[in-house]
């Protein structure tokens, strides 16, 4: 025993546990009762085990090579590229403005004027039955575009109620066909009845204002001479004097009507 | 499996596989990336930081931010994310060039933050980051109040003062909140987040 | 040769030689292991407090919400990496080094540096963790050390992991076991993982995503490749070894062990599924992560049928009733991962706190309680001395499985509602909020039965070192043993 190098002298034991009967006893007490080391079987690895695992390997090759976009450093969407080299492409034709707009509003406006349209009181205004929301006249439905695009900011009165707080610009977030479709939604939605507003007029009012930075106020958007074009709507927040139909670059009355 | 040469070389080669692809490659495709450069605008994308913008990824790396936000968009054929209107199009490797780190993030306690600096303004910014329960309703997100300063307001007030605070740590009349230079570059950081730039490698998907 | 010899059966047999050579095994183990399990366990304690203000901020925002140092974002991964390299490294490292030892019947030599080693590990553990509170993290997961703190560790663990490897090398010559093949394999794995990530994210940061592909390489690896070997290690040792009987197949434990390492170190994408990366590595790290069923069936057939037969003695023994609860915890978490890495599945449960339910049942329902079965064998073999009481075994054991059952099933449910609402575009973001805060609040109870199951484990521990209680012939088990044809063991 002693020729072997890994077995340390007796003298390495600490004294104390080998001045005590008792505790030398203890000492080896657990390793006496020990098992031997772990050894390993034999039995051959299941049928199975080796059937299923080839499987999986075959499967990990088929899937590999159909989901890998040509093993591209620039191709980021596995399913753009098939496993024979063909893109895929698919037309799903025009999307619902209801749909869409009901996604956009959900992403971004009903965390202020809530899922029922309603608003806050004090805070938001709402949008069911809001005369700034139904406005069908030229400058009513274009007065929504411009909040959208630009932003409100200062007091604003809806349904008689005072509201004083800032809505954010979505002119740089939102498309034109989401804006369209947003507002769309809002003027049928909750019982509300109103045309639908469509991409081209967005873009029309967008490129109109262009060098617009600054949030609109409600006395700005009033200030706006307007043109009347349907005698049945609602009317406006505040009557403005009616000014020349002119004023606006393109014609109000055909080509400007939104949606119908 | 008793000799020492022959588990060294197998343990090695099956752990170079794994580091030849994800170390490697990665390290020498996506990691020498450069910014392109728009046609149309002439404008960078991604876009540089401005300084302030710069040194608010260190905050955000401190204050580790990325435990309850994700940043990034994927792609439409494996989750809602452009649905949502988390970003008009799925990130890609080159959007991460000028993070550091990139704070890709596997947590969406809380909102995406991909584009976050289109949605709000630096001012709702300062004020959710002093009080997230006042300016979003239920928020669990944490109070930053230790990157503002409540102090008195010394004559005039501070242009930077936060305005419109409600809440239990509103500033008392006399008082003012002022943002202090971590919180100012946070939220320009927080505002450079945008990226509705085109790149080549990444298509604009439909809507639906 | 002197007394010690004589005081035993003075016959030369092979198991008398055996046995001293594992006393002396035993002997030149003794400091350094104790030393990475004490401070192991004062890790676990400061990791479970840091988990409890984390999680309970989560349903109360207001909570300890006035200082800079005790942010959510500073405190989660505080709590994380105190774990992961204050409890489970130090745990692992304590129980491989041991095993090492046992198995290749070497005693250790020049201790004095390991204990040096682990002093400076607990170094490099406190200067990080104090240094994500104060603020340097830079919020890369798993690697939230500052820079200034991670030498230190990488340092220590040079020698720690040369220790396991020169006593592979200066072995006894003969069949070389399965728990060594993965114990070499880990000490090996964990500098390469661990230099190559501080050169690439910290001391010289690559650009862009490609951080992301490297860190979560990174992080998966630590699990796959550090932890598991380890774990895995513990199980062919314990199992075979408390029951005596055979580990069932050799076959199939090189099975386990090449596909293992083969495919794990290959999964490390699928945390970033969808994420801005070709769709090749996401694709590879899917295939991969499925590939995984075969090492792990593998192992869970071994285990089994080493087992079967001898489930009896689960009643008894409080080693294998720990390791086994691991050994099946892996089983589970294993297949949960490979079902996770689909990618239809991924859009559910990607960003939610189903992620969160499935590390915990790796970290903790298999690692850990892995390495509190080891610790429950080695340390009486340390110590000489029995542990002091059944019964704060058994709290201790019941607490801990309840606890994790418990948070494991609250984060799964939470995060499949929570993802669910995430999915659906036409649902407000806050509501995936609300949804899942019941389960948070269950969660953070949960915690609380973890935290006192290691509040109790470490009283017991410290009244091991102290050698507190009567002094006992008998090994400390749950129930009277039923005999079989062996002798019994713990």
């Amino acid at each position: 025993m002693s020729e072997d190098p890994n077995i340390p002298e007796s003298e390495e034991f600490r004294e104390d546990e080998l001045s005590s009967e008792m505790n030398v006893a203890k000492v080896h007490g657990s390793i006496m009762r020990e098992q031997a080391d772990p050894r390993d079987g034999y039995e051959p690895i299941s049928l199975w085990l080796i059937t299923f695992s080839f499987a999986l390997v075959f499967w990990a090759g088929m899937y590999l090579v159909g989901n890998s976009g040509g093993f591209s450093s620039e191709v980021f969407n596995a399913n753009l590229v098939a496993w024979d080299g063909s893109g895929a492409a698919v037309d799903k034709g025009p999307p619902d403005p209801m749909v869409v707009g009901k996604r956009v509003y959900t992403q971004y406006c009903l965390v202020c004027h809530q899922s029922t349209g309603l608003g806050v009181a004090g805070q938001f205004p709402p949008l069911v039955d809001s005369e700034w929301v139904l406005a069908r006249e030229w400058h009513g439905d274009n007065h929504v575009v411009k909040v959208v695009l630009n932003g409100l900011q200062g007091p604003i009165t809806v349904k008689g109620n005072l509201y004083n707080n800032a809505m954010a610009p979505w002119g740089g977030v939102l498309k034109d066909e989401q804006v369209a479709s947003v507002l769309t939604y809002i003027r049928n939605e909750w019982g509300n009845a109103a045309p639908p507003i469509t991409a081209e007029f967005v873009a029309l009012i967008r490129e109109q204002n262009a060098d617009r930075k600054e949030a609109w106020t409600q006395k700005e958007l009033q200030a706006i001479p307007r043109a009347v074009i349907d005698a049945s709507a609602p009317p406006a927040a505040d009557e403005a004097p009616a000014a020349d139909p002119a004023a606006p670059s393109q014609p109000p009355a055909a080509t400007a009507a939104p949606g119908a | 499996m008793n000799r020492l040469p022959l588990l060294f070389l197998g343990i090695f080669l099956t752990f170079a596989s794994a580091w030849a692809g994800l170390v490697a490659y990665p390290y020498l495709k996506l990691g020498q990336l450069l910014p392109i450069t728009n046609e149309e605008t002439g404008e960078l994308a991604p876009p540089p930081l401005s300084g302030i913008a710069d040194a608010g990824q260190d905050v955000y790396a401190a204050n580790g931010c990325l435990y309850c936000h994700s940043q990034q968009v994927r792609p439409a054929y494996l989750s809602t994310d452009i649905a949502k209107g988390l970003g008009p199009r799925r990130t890609v490797a080159r959007d991460y060039i000028r993070s550091r780190p990139a704070f890709l993030g596997t947590m969406r306690t809380g909102p995406d933050l991909t584009n976050v600096g289109l949605r709000y303004s630096a001012e709702w910014q300062h004020r959710h980051l002093y009080e997230p329960g006042e300016v979003s309703k239920g928020s669990i997100m944490p109070a930053f109040r230790y990157l503002y300063i409540m102090q008195k307001i010394e004559g005039a007030p501070n242009a930077d003062a936060l305005k419109d605070l409600t809440g239990p740590h509103a500033p008392k009349p006399g008082y003012e909140v002022v943002p202090t230079e971590d919180a100012k570059a946070l939220v320009a950081y927080l505002l450079s987040l945008k990226r509705n730039y085109p790149l080549p490698e990444s298509p604009e998907e439909a809507l639906e | 040769m002197t007394t010690l010899a004589e005081s035993l059966n003075p016959s030369s047999s092979e198991q008398t030689l055996e046995k001293i050579e594992r006393s002396a095994i035993d002997a030149s183990a003794r400091l350094p292991v104790l030393l990475f399990f004490g401070t192991a366990i004062f890790w676990l304690l400061i990791g479970s407090l840091l988990a409890l203000v984390a999680s309970f901020k989560m349903s109360i925002p207001g909570f300890l919400d006035n200082e800079a140092w005790l942010t959510f974002g500073r405190v989660r991964p505080a709590h994380m990496n105190t774990v992961i390299y204050g409890w489970a490294s130090a745990a692992g490292i304590g129980v491989g080094l041991w095993l090492m030892a046992r198995l290749c019947r070497v005693a250790m030599m020049h201790t004095s540096l390991l204990i040096v080693a682990a002093i400076f590990w607990n170094l490099g553990v406190l200067v990080g963790t104090l240094g994500i509170l104060a603020g340097d993290s830079r919020s890369i997961e798993w690697l939230e050390f500052p820079g200034y703190s991670t030498p230190i560790l990488f340092i220590a663990y040079a020698f720690i992991g040369i220790w396991g490897i020169i006593m592979f090398r200066f072995r006894r010559p003969g069949h070389v076991y399965v728990s060594q093949w993965y114990l070499l394999a880990a000490f090996l794995w964990f500098p390469w993982l661990y230099g190559t990530v501080n050169i690439l994210l910290i001391w010289q940061p690559i650009l862009g995503s490609a951080q992301g592909a490297v860190n979560w390489w990174y992080a998966h690896n630590v699990l796959g490749l550090w932890f598991t070997p380890i774990g895995l290690a513990s199980a062919y040792y314990m199992i075979p070894k408390v029951i005596g009987r055979p580990i069932h197949s050799y076959y199939l434990s090189i099975l386990g062990f090449w596909s293992l390492a083969l495919f794990y170190s290959w999964n490390g994408m699928h945390h970033l599924i969808g994420g801005p990366f070709p769709a090749w590595m996401i694709s590879a790290s899917v295939v991969a992560s499925i590939m995984m069923f075969i090492p792990v069936i593998t192992v869970a057939i071994n285990h089994h049928m080493t087992m079967k037969g001898h489930f009896g003695g689960l009643k008894w023994s409080p080693t294998l009733r720990f390791t086994v609860f691991g050994a099946m915890s892996y089983t589970v978490v294993s297949f949960q991962g490979s079902l996770m890495a689909i990618p239809t599945l991924n859009q559910i449960t990607h960003f939610t706190h189903y992620t969160i339910g499935h590390s915990h049942l790796g970290l903790y329902a298999f690692f850990t309680m892995m390495m509190f079965g080891a610790m429950y064998y080695i340390t009486p073999r340390l110590v000489g001395w029995e542990w002091p009481s059944a019964n704060l075994i058994r709290w201790h054991f019941w607490l801990a499985a309840i606890g994790i059952l418990v948070m494991v099933g609250a984060l799964t449910l939470g995060g499949i509602i929570q993802g669910l609402a995430l999915y659906d575009p036409a649902v407000n973001f806050m509501n995936s909020m609300h949804f899942a805060s019941p389960f948070l609040w269950v969660r953070s109870i949960s915690g609380l039965l973890l935290t006192a199951a290691h509040v109790i484990f470490a009283v017991h521990f410290v009244m091991m070192l102290l050698q507190m209680g009567s002094k006992r012939g008998e090994p400390t088990l749950f129930a009277r043993p039923v005999l079989e044809e062996e002798t019994l063991s713990v």
